[in-house]
């Protein structure tokens, strides 16, 4: 046995568990159960509800189990008479004021309280008196509903705020009888993650104000599926009846989520029943708009891409495809425009990241076991809710440090030991400079906002330790920054006392699958380059395109010039997502044919000539691969006679000659596990549950700058930011969503030092100006960025931020008075 | 707009160097204290004040101050003087709740009330810790023991 073991016995029977483990969950790994209240593993002991008791040789009272470590030669009993006569005593206790609700509680079913009675607790009452009345039914949120009379005091919500959240936003107020769970002031409790609050709670105190009264729980049919909204990928259940979606739930997987949702996987599937779907495929190609069975509508844009392929070469056509798609979904329309129209002008995204990682690509569990995390250009709180948590667990609960380097301000500040906040538009020439320093040159940092010494604490940070999780996000590392940042983090990789990894978190629910499966216009499936014509060939067939395709913003310019002549776009809004906006949407009129395959009707599904509908998240099932490299299954759930993605990709292919049957989504998935490097493993039964990491693709990619010439560019106006935000008002969260009231107006962070020099203070109406697009927005004099910049969070499509945004995602901006 | 009176600044200075930076928040139960002292309640205004300044979350002050009675939640103020009655086992067996009453009446308002003159306000308390001395009521911070009708109405006059 090891030093770090303990060995005791409980009910007769001897375990061996880790030193710490409490009793109640020792006793759990060996079957026995011991029933609980307030204990909740993520959220460890309190000992305030009693219902745990045991008795334990050599101890004369009895002990919660929940709050006792094991001990060598403990002898554990959890059925004697004394602990049946406590169990008995604590539910009566419990039971005492709680309301004969079972028949119309939303909980019943699968209540802890209930489930506890049954099993352990008394027939009957000795109370005598009345029980006391309280309030039922009052809104804690928008979205969360409190049962005054049902709430055993237990503590796990109020917990969950203070050790899970840590703001500490739901508390218990007042004392002894009057105990009760609220908010300050009565405010609502509506944060980003309250509603594991609802899951936690082991009575109906706390019920999904969506699911109230609207079906039993036994009456569900439950899938097991994935969040479809960003690139956490967390597991959750989707309760469904008579094929109408009725709730969500968290369903624990520690390797991705740690046992909690964020509100929008929880109360962001209102889309599902969207006035705003795409039911029916339609095309104008042949006069007015009409429309047509999904099969013919398949074919005729395929048949169409073809003969615009053949007359004006397969250079002419394009596919723009989404990092939210499904990895079916994406290698499956690669291979189409590969394979069968010849063309590389693929791409998903309007930065530039590329697939593969010079250090090891971690997964999300990998930053328990980390003594530094280094967040660079992140802000998970606004983007990846859930990652947020997790980095918030290490710091605070674990060992480990946090150092951030971003040009904005975020939520981590408050929790990093080192937050070093460079110039917007600086980030190439810091990560230059720290990857210089590592490798024991010069490194230059004048102009960027932060000094030598502070870029030498955070190399000092990186040397002394063990164990670096290093979390960038792409999507907002403007120009060819991330390319500097590759080399960066092969500098970081030859610190020889440390291991270390990297987590690209782009905030998109797929963007490591949409890299993996190749929608690029310069790599194959599997990172895979160009370049490297013979890999490609024997990958992928001798007819496989070589030439280098064009960029999704490359295909935009190409199609104002006239030169790309047919574009399809699969679950993406261009027009509203791809700076420029309003541009891209006359690049996009002058195409001979636009199709679009998406689930909602967007800026761009107006201007398509050919729209073919998609059922999307809930419906289609499929793989994603989350940040950690995580592939998953994402079941769908309601049942459509639409036919899924993947079929109507397939069908397009089947057009054109392709003979391969796909029987279920997961015939392609064994396609790709065949076809794509990394995905070897994947299949149906090795990521059921847990999911499988893939073998990411190692490169020793970056380039190392020149770091006299990567001097910023100085010019006269603001330098833009524009940050994500989870919650915006977008497609999937539109005015009827049940999230309205995440929804944030317009507001334009400036600097102290420009606010001065406009003459602007807090609360100005201005306007954010650049070229021909403005943007309205409130002025926050917030220290969220350097002088010299300002940080415009993206709260709804309507904003229309992108329209300031230059192509590589670089621009300067002008503020005026509105 | 609350706002802490310049005496209780100095204090709060003093108090606050009592704690290191890294557990302020150790300073709540004196920081509500003298803003009861001083506004004769605690607002919601003046909880998010004390949340600033040590840095938690006003819920967390409002959990705090809604456990202890000294702290008057809200926004009216208690009169100049707050009796308290002590109503746990040793001053009920002493007779507490005849002179709670006789209190009450001669005040002319019921437990739990301020008298319009915003003078006196008066409640029910759990253990003061006065057992021995009991029946005992608290005048602000004053104890008085071993009370009876006539000692009421000594004490409630000499009050000015
Ligand atoms: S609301 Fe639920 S989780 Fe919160 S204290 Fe009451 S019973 Fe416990
Ligand atoms: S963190 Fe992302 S994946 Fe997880 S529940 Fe929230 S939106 Fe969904
Ligand atoms: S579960 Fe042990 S005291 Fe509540």
């Amino acid at each position: 046995m090891a030093d770090n073991e303990v060995t005791l016995t409980i009910d007769d029977q001897t375990i061996t568990v880790p030193k710490g483990t409490k009793v109640v969950d020792a006793a759990k790994t060996v079957g026995i159960e011991i029933p609980v209240f307030c204990y909740h593993e993520k959220l460890g002991s309190l000992g305030c509800c009693r219902m745990c008791l045991v008795e334990v040789e050599k101890m004369p009272k009895l002990m919660t189990a929940c709050t006792m470590d094991v001990g060598p030669d403990m002898v554990v009993k959890t059925t004697t008479e004394r602990v049946e006569k406590a169990q008995k005593g604590v539910l009566e206790f419990t039971l005492l004021n709680h309301p004969l609700d079972c028949p119309v509680c939303d909980k019943g079913g699968e209540c802890p309280l209930q489930n506890n009675t049954f099993k352990y607790g008394p027939g009957d009452t000795r109370m005598d008196f009345q029980r006391a009345n309280n309030l039922k039914a009052a809104p804690l949120s928008p979205v969360i509903t409190l049962d005054r009379e049902r709430c055993i005091a237990c503590q796990r919500c109020t917990r969950y705020s203070e050790v899970i959240e840590q703001d500490r936003a739901l508390v218990m107020l007042n004392r002894g009888f009057h105990n009760e769970v609220g908010t300050f002031n009565n405010e609502p409790y509506d944060t980003r993650f309250s509603g594991n609050v609802i899951d936690i709670c082991p009575v109906g105190a706390l019920t999904n104000t969506q699911f109230r009264f609207k079906a039993r729980t036994w009456d569900l049919t439950n899938s097991d599926t994935l969040c479809a909204h960003c690139g956490c990928n967390c597991n959750m259940t989707l309760g469904v009846r008579t094929n109408k979606f009725m709730r969500i739930e968290s369903r624990p997987n520690d390797y991705v989520d740690d046992g909690w949702i964020c509100d929008k996987a929880r109360w962001g599937y209102d889309f599902l029943e969207s006035k705003n779907r795409i039911m029916e495929a339609r095309t104008t190609l042949d006069g007015a708009s009409k429309t047509l069975p999904v099969k013919d509508a398949a074919a005729q844009a395929a048949n169409a891409l073809k003969k615009i392929a053949d007359e004006h070469g397969p250079g002419s056509i394009g596919f723009i495809g989404s990092p939210y798609g499904t990895n079916e979904e994406l290698y499956l329309y690669q291979k189409l425009f590969r394979q069968q129209l010849g063309t590389n002008n693929i791409d998903h995204k309007v930065y530039a990241e590329t697939p593969g990682l010079p250090i090891p690509h971690y997964d999300v569990s990998e930053i328990e076991t980390s003594d530094l995390v280094l967040v660079i250009a992140s802000d998970p709180t606004e983007e990846l809710p859930i990652l947020d948590l997790r980095i918030k667990k290490v710091v605070t609960r674990g060992n480990a440090k946090l150092a951030v380097l971003n040009d904005q301000s975020t939520l981590m500040d408050r929790y990093a030991h080192l937050s070093l906040r460079y110039d917007i538009g600086a980030a190439a020439q810091v990560f230059a400079a720290l990857a210089n320093t590592l490798a024991g040159e010069k490194g230059e940092v004048q102009d960027t906002g932060i000094t030598g010494e502070q870029l030498n604490s955070l190399m000092d940070m990186l040397k002394s330790s063990k164990k670096t999780t290093i979390i960038y996000n792409p999507a907002a590392l403007t120009g060819q920054s991330v390319d500097v940042l590759k080399h960066l983090l092969s500098e970081i990789g030859k610190i020889s006392s440390m291991e270390c990894g990297a987590i690209p978190a782009a905030p998109y629910t797929n963007a490591v699958g949409a890299l993996d499966m190749g929608v690029l216009p310069n790599y194959y499936p599997g990172g895979v380059p160009l370049a490297d014509a013979e890999a490609v060939k024997q990958q992928s067939g001798e007819n496989s395109p070589l030439e280098a395709g064009l960029s999704a913003m490359e295909m935009i310019e190409k199609a104002n010039s006239g030169e790309l002549k047919a574009l399809l776009v699969h679950r993406a809004n261009p027009v509203v997502d791809f700076p420029g906006s309003k541009k891209i949407a006359d690049a996009l009129k002058k195409l001979d044919l636009l199709i679009v395959h998406d689930m909602l009707e967007t800026e761009t599904s107006q201007l398509a000539g050919i729209v073919l509908p998609s059922n999307g998240p809930g419906h289609d099932d499929g793989t994603t691969t989350n940040i950690g490299g995580r592939v998953q299954f994402r079941k769908g759930g309601l049942k459509t006679t639409n036919a899924p993605d993947w079929k109507i990709i397939s069908m397009m292919a089947k057009t054109l000659g392709d003979e391969t049957d796909y029987i279920t989504s997961f015939s392609v998935t064994d396609e790709i596990a065949k076809m794509v490097p990394g995905y070897g493993d994947i299949s149906k039964k090795s990521i059921k549950k847990m999911g499988l990491a893939r073998t990411a693709a190692q490169y020793q990619n970056g380039t190392k700058p020149d770091s006299a010439k990567s001097q910023p560019a100085k010019s006269d106006g603001l330098k833009l930011r524009i940050a994500s935000y989870l919650f915006a008002h977008d497609k999937i969260l539109d005015a009827d969503s049940r999230l309205a009231h995440q929804f944030k107006p317009s507001t334009v962070h400036l600097h102290e030092d420009d606010a001065k020099k406009l003459g602007l203070k807090n609360g100005d109406d201005v306007i954010v100006v650049s070229g021909d697009t403005q943007v309205r927005a409130e002025v926050e004099i917030s220290g969220k960025c350097n002088p010299g910049g300002v940080v415009l969070p993206r709260i709804s499509d309507e904003q229309g931020v992108l329209g300031l945004a230059g192509a590589d995602g670089i621009s300067s901006v002008e503020i005026r008075k509105a | 707009m609350f706002a802490f009176s310049e005496q209780a600044e100095k204090e709060i200075e003093k108090i606050l160097n009592k704690y290191p930076e890294k557990h302020k928040q150790s300073a709540l139960l004196p920081l509500l204290t003298l803003t009861q002292r001083q506004e004769g309640h605690v607002s919601p205004d003046a909880m998010r004040e004390i949340a600033r300044r040590l840095d938690v979350s006003p819920a967390y002050v409002q959990s705090v101050a809604s456990f202890y009675t000294m702290y008057t939640l809200g926004d009216t103020p208690v009169g100049k003087y707050t009796i308290l009655f002590c109503i746990n086992i040793s001053c009920q067996l002493n007779g507490c709740d005849e002179l709670l009453d006789y209190t009450a009446k001669k005040l002319n308002i019921q437990v739990g009330e301020t008298t319009a003159d915003k003078k006196f306000t008066l409640r029910r308390e759990e253990c003061l810790a006065a057992c021995t001395g009991g029946p005992m009521m608290r005048v602000n911070d004053t104890y008085h023991e071993n009370i009876t009708p006539a000692r009421i109405d000594q004490i409630l006059d000499s009050l000015k």
